[in-house]
């Protein structure tokens, strides 16, 4: 649709795309490219995300953030190590986060799903979570570990899809899962996010590529934050490959909170809610781990976001 | 939330607490240890040279440190690691029997060649006094604690000659 069209008042939109400080916004008239009044973009300092409602002036340009339900934010990666970071925003006024992951090429990296699952209780968004290329691993021993581990985290409380864009397998659940609601997609490069939707939307033809066949990574096909609405209802909202995933604002005094199956156990401790879980005599999360009511891996996780966020 | 059972993964999911396989300063006798394959002689310092104590941070295998247990192991018993796949008393390495103080898991482990081997006698001694419901354990775990007739045996095995 044309920028140069007039508009007599000021209109809504939702942000559906980012790019080098160019947002398209969908409203009611359509797609429109615009960019940012100066001065919001001095009073935010331009940090909008995809999902933003927000409103156009006249001239087509975002004069306003509408206030926001929640969002998902990560820490900036560093330049190098020690170097000042800062919060960047992945998307705003979501209904469900999507940690989407390979069960081959690449193999899981199931921390960093523990860190998408906190992110997502901390902005206290449901998470759903999706395991792709399933029939990579289908019958083999990595196909066991991986079902397992799907239990594990269905008996925390997170839905686990095992799906295959290639035999089509859990992608009707999955449509399901999504249907009526605004979700956002994030993982490592190559773990399928974009092959996920183009196979919920076989119209919109989205640009994909295969992992690299010596070292199982993804070759960053999807390089901007792009809101889909799906023709059954509901939105998707599809990111670039994610390398790391720090946890922003974040307290770690905060965290054991944000691991479900640990809430029940806290305030339980000798210290009470000074209790960091770590090393002090009569801890009842550390207590939960030895009986087989936490996951050992889920409370190496818990240790490993409270000393390295 | 009902009760799993978490089995070994084929690769872990975390890389746990690397900086947990350095120099360490013993909980139990507050002394420093050195980590280093060469004081040790071995790949995997695993228990205090000086008070021969460990503590539980293994889990399913040597160095996942996934146990939240982190209980103090002390030394029960030696016993000797056959060639084949049992401990049993009459060749092999000399190993030391650990049992966790929280809760009752045991470990064998590699003596090293820094350990102190008048403490490893002492403990060779004290396992003569185990009580019984540790021997049961023991047993159950199929491992045979080395008895008084051993003991020159193991003194050999400390200290050489034939």
């Amino acid at each position: 649709m044309s920028n140069t069209k007039t508009i007599s008042t000021e209109q809504r939109g939702v942000i559906i795309q980012k790019n080098n400080g160019i947002f398209t916004v969908l409203t009611e008239t359509g797609k429109r490219n615009c960019s940012l009044l100066p001065s919001l973009r001095r009073k935010s300092g331009g940090d909008l995300a995809v999902g933003d409602a927000v409103t156009l002036d006249a001239a087509g340009q975002i004069n306003a953030l509408l206030p926001r339900r929640n969002w998902i934010s990560r820490r900036a990666a560093a330049p190098m190590p020690g170097a000042h970071t800062h919060e960047q925003l992945i998307a705003a006024n979501i209904d469900q986060v999507v940690p989407v992951f390979a069960a081959a090429n690449p193999r899981p990296a199931w921390h960093l799903l523990d860190r998408y699952l906190v992110s997502a209780e901390s902005a206290e968004i449901p998470a759903l979570v999706v395991i792709t290329k399933f029939d990579l691993a289908s019958g083999r021993p990595e196909g066991d570990e991986i079902e397992q581990v799907a239990a594990e985290y269905r008996a925390v409380g997170y839905p686990v899809l095992l799906t295959s864009t290639l035999d089509g397998s859990g992608l009707e659940a999955f449509r399901a899962a999504l249907h009526g609601k605004r979700s956002l997609l994030v993982g490592k490069s190559g773990v399928g996010k974009t092959s996920l939707l183009n196979a919920l939307e076989p119209g919109l033809g989205l640009r994909v590529q295969a992992a690299n066949a010596v070292t199982g990574k993804g070759r960053h096909t999807t390089t901007a934050s792009t809101l889909f609405p799906l023709a059954a209802g509901g939105a998707v909202i599809d990111t670039p490959g994610i390398r790391e995933f720090g946890l922003w604002d974040v307290d770690s005094a905060d965290l054991a909170w944000f691991f479900p199956e640990m809430r029940p156990h806290l305030g339980r401790c000798r210290f009470g809610a000074g209790c960091r879980h770590a090393e002090e005599p009569g801890c009842a999360v550390r207590k939960a781990v030895t009986d087989g009511l936490v996951s050992p891996y889920r409370y190496q996780s818990y240790l490993k976001l409270r000393y390295d966020p | 939330m009902t009760n799993i059972t978490f089995a070994q993964r084929t690769y872990t999911r975390s890389k746990g607490q690397q900086n947990t396989f350095g120099d360490f300063t013993c909980v139990h006798c507050g002394r420093l240890v050195q980590a280093h394959e060469l004081f040790s002689g071995v790949r995997n310092r695993n228990h205090c040279p000086h008070c021969l104590s460990s503590r539980h941070l293994d889990l399913y295998a040597a160095g996942d440190r996934l146990a939240a247990c982190k209980g103090r192991m002390q030394p029960a018993a030696l016993t000797l690691k056959h060639d084949g796949n049992k401990y049993r008393c009459d060749s092999g390495e000399l190993m030391l029997v650990h049992i966790c103080d929280d809760c009752g898991k045991l470990s064998i482990n590699r003596i090293a060649a820094d350990d102190d081997n008048e403490r490893l006698l002492q403990v060779f001694y004290a396992s003569q006094q185990l009580d019984s419901a540790t021997c049961a354990v023991l047993a159950r775990a199929g491992i045979t604690p080395l008895d008084a007739r051993q003991r020159e045996l193991v003194q050999r095995r400390l200290w050489g000659g034939k």
